[in-house]
């Protein structure tokens, strides 16, 4: 009962928000420098000041594509895509705020992931690259890149915390993460625990250093 | 009064996002229903060709495809994900069409050409692109035991359709074969033999109906030689 009234809550401020951020909508790219200054303010806690993950199954923000960082605060705060920690904290930001945080973690330095099992390397780069046609696994490199890169479309993957990564993937799994327009669930739901696991560990071995932002 | 209704939406969404996996392929009625008539107009279809297509919108949307049939459309011979590239413009449309409505099979496909992740109109996109790219250079073929049957068998039975070099004709929805993997060209033809592709064609059913698997082994590498020089129009 509780909890349903800070989600209402939530939603009501998400709702002014809105409102209050119309006039302003026109201003849609983000500044990285006022996005420094919320982020100290609210995000630091969780995803640090060099966008990396200090705590477990938080992800890694540094260098993700800013259009991906909009679309899932967007996504937090109307409830498309929910976490209690999270929608907490975004249901507070306005629509003009958003593109400024994103704008800064998208161009923060990227930090090289942490790998914690090589032994699965092999297997999730079978995975990643290849996909597996008995089970209908697309290569996740058809969309997310050769090298975990990423695009406008797909996020970047590449060192992405290990934790987070089987987080998500059990969310797409059991229906619990549906702002993907069905494509990771599908993808997530024909892999066996063996392959997941593999796959994690891959991507968190995968160094991108720079990425084209449209 | 605006901003009831602003929250009300906030409220329904919220509502809306429990959980649910992606629908499954549907079933439409096919070759195995009376009254089947191949390729019958449907709103679908016409949409995407009437639509002015435009191919560099087509190849973004295409990355949806790509972990399967590959970033240059060569597909996998090993994995039968057929080769894209090169193939006519409304035989693609066609099939995308036929998978979205449940008349062609292809529970694994489904997911990434359902309406609600490509529109009908990207769907001649895409087309457009695929169409226009160049066919791959190499392509899995037989094992090159029986080509000389497999040619006559071709010649007799398949050119007056698919054409005498495998070109296919985009004007009758007809494939382009020429170069196509083997894997898959033997797959589909026994498929269409034995009536589990239900998009099929009746008057390609007759044609294939008496075909033995070596038959079709047979007339399959054959195709998977023919090469064309250039791409469809
Ligand atoms: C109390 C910890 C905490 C705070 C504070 C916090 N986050 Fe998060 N954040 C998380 C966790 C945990 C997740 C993963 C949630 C999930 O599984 O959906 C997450 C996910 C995200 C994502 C999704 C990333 C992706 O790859 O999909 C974005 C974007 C994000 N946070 C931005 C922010 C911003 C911006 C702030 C500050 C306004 C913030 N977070 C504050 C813990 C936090
Ligand atoms: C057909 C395209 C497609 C393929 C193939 C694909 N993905 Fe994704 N993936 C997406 C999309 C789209 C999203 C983001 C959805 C959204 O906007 O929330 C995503 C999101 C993710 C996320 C969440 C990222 C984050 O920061 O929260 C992970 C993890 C992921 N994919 C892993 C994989 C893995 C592993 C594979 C291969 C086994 C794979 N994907 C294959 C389209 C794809
Ligand atoms: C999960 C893997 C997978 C994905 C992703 C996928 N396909 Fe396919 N596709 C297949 C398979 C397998 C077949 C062959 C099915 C059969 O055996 O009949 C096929 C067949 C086709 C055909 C029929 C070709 C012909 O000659 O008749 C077309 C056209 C096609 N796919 C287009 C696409 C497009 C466009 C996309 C993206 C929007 C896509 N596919 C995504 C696996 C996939
Ligand atoms: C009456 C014309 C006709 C004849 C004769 C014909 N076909 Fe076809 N064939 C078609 C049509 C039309 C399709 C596409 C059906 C559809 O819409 O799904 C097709 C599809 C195919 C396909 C699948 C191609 C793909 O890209 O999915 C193969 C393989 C094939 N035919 C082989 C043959 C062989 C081998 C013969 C001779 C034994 C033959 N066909 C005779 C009309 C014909």
């Amino acid at each position: 009962m509780r909890l349903l009234a800070i989600q209402l809550l939530v939603v009501l401020t998400g709702c002014v928000g809105v409102l209050s951020a119309a006039p302003l909508f026109a201003q849609t790219k983000g500044d990285p420098e006022m996005g420094a200054t919320i982020a100290a303010r609210v995000c630091v806690a969780c995803h640090a000041e060099d966008g990396t993950s200090p705590m477990p199954n938080t992800p890694r923000l540094a260098r993700q594509h800013a259009t991906y960082l909009v679309k899932q605060m967007k996504d937090y705060r109307a409830g498309r895509r929910t976490n209690e920690v999270m929608g907490n904290f975004i249901g507070g930001l306005t629509d003009e705020e958003i593109p400024h945080v994103a704008a800064y973690y998208a161009a923060l330095q990227v930090i090289p992931g942490v790998v914690t099992d090589p032994s699965l390397l092999e297997l999730g780069r079978r995975v990643y690259d290849d996909g597996n046609p008995g089970s209908g696994i697309p290569a996740c490199s058809g969309c997310h890149g050769d090298e975990g890169e990423g695009t406008r479309r797909f996020p970047r993957l590449a060192g992405q915390d290990v934790g987070y990564t089987l987080e998500q993937m059990r969310r797409y799994a059991a229906g619990e993460r549906t702002n993907d327009r069905g494509l990771m669930q599908t993808v997530a739901d024909r892999m066996s625990e063996a392959e997941t696991l593999a796959v994690a560990q891959y991507i968190a071995s995968l160094i991108v250093l720079d990425t084209e932002e449209e | 009064m605006i901003i009831r209704l602003v929250c009300l939406g906030a409220l329904v969404l919220a509502a809306g996002s429990a959980s649910a996996s992606p629908p499954a392929q549907p079933r439409a009625p096919g070759i195995e229903s009376p009254g089947y008539v191949w390729n019958a107009p449907n709103e679908d279809q016409m949409i995407a060709l009437a639509h002015r297509a435009d191919p560099s919108n087509g190849e973004e949307v295409y990355a949806v495809c790509r972990g399967c049939h590959q970033a240059d459309g060569s597909g996998r011979g090993d994995a039968i994900y057929p080769q894209l590239a090169g193939q006519h413009a409304s035989v693609l449309i066609k099939q995308m069409i036929d998978v979205r409505a449940g008349r062609r099979d292809n529970p694994k496909m489904h997911p990434f050409v359902a309406d609600w992740v490509v529109s009908s109109e990207e769907v001649a996109d895409i087309a457009a692109y695929l169409s226009q790219l160049p066919i791959p250079p190499t392509n899995l073929k037989g094992e090159g035991t029986d080509l000389t049957r497999g040619q006559a068998l071709y010649e007799k039975d398949c050119a007056i359709c698919h054409g005498a070099q495998g070109e296919g004709d985009a004007a009758e929805f007809y494939p382009r074969v020429a170069h196509q993997h083997y894997s898959y060209l033997d797959h589909e033809s026994k498929l269409i033999r034995d009536g589990g592709r239900r998009n099929a064609n009746p008057e390609m059913v007759k044609a294939i109906k008496g075909y033995s698997d070596a038959d079709i082994a047979a007339v399959s590498d054959y195709m998977s030689r023919l090469s064309t020089e250039s791409p469809p129009e």
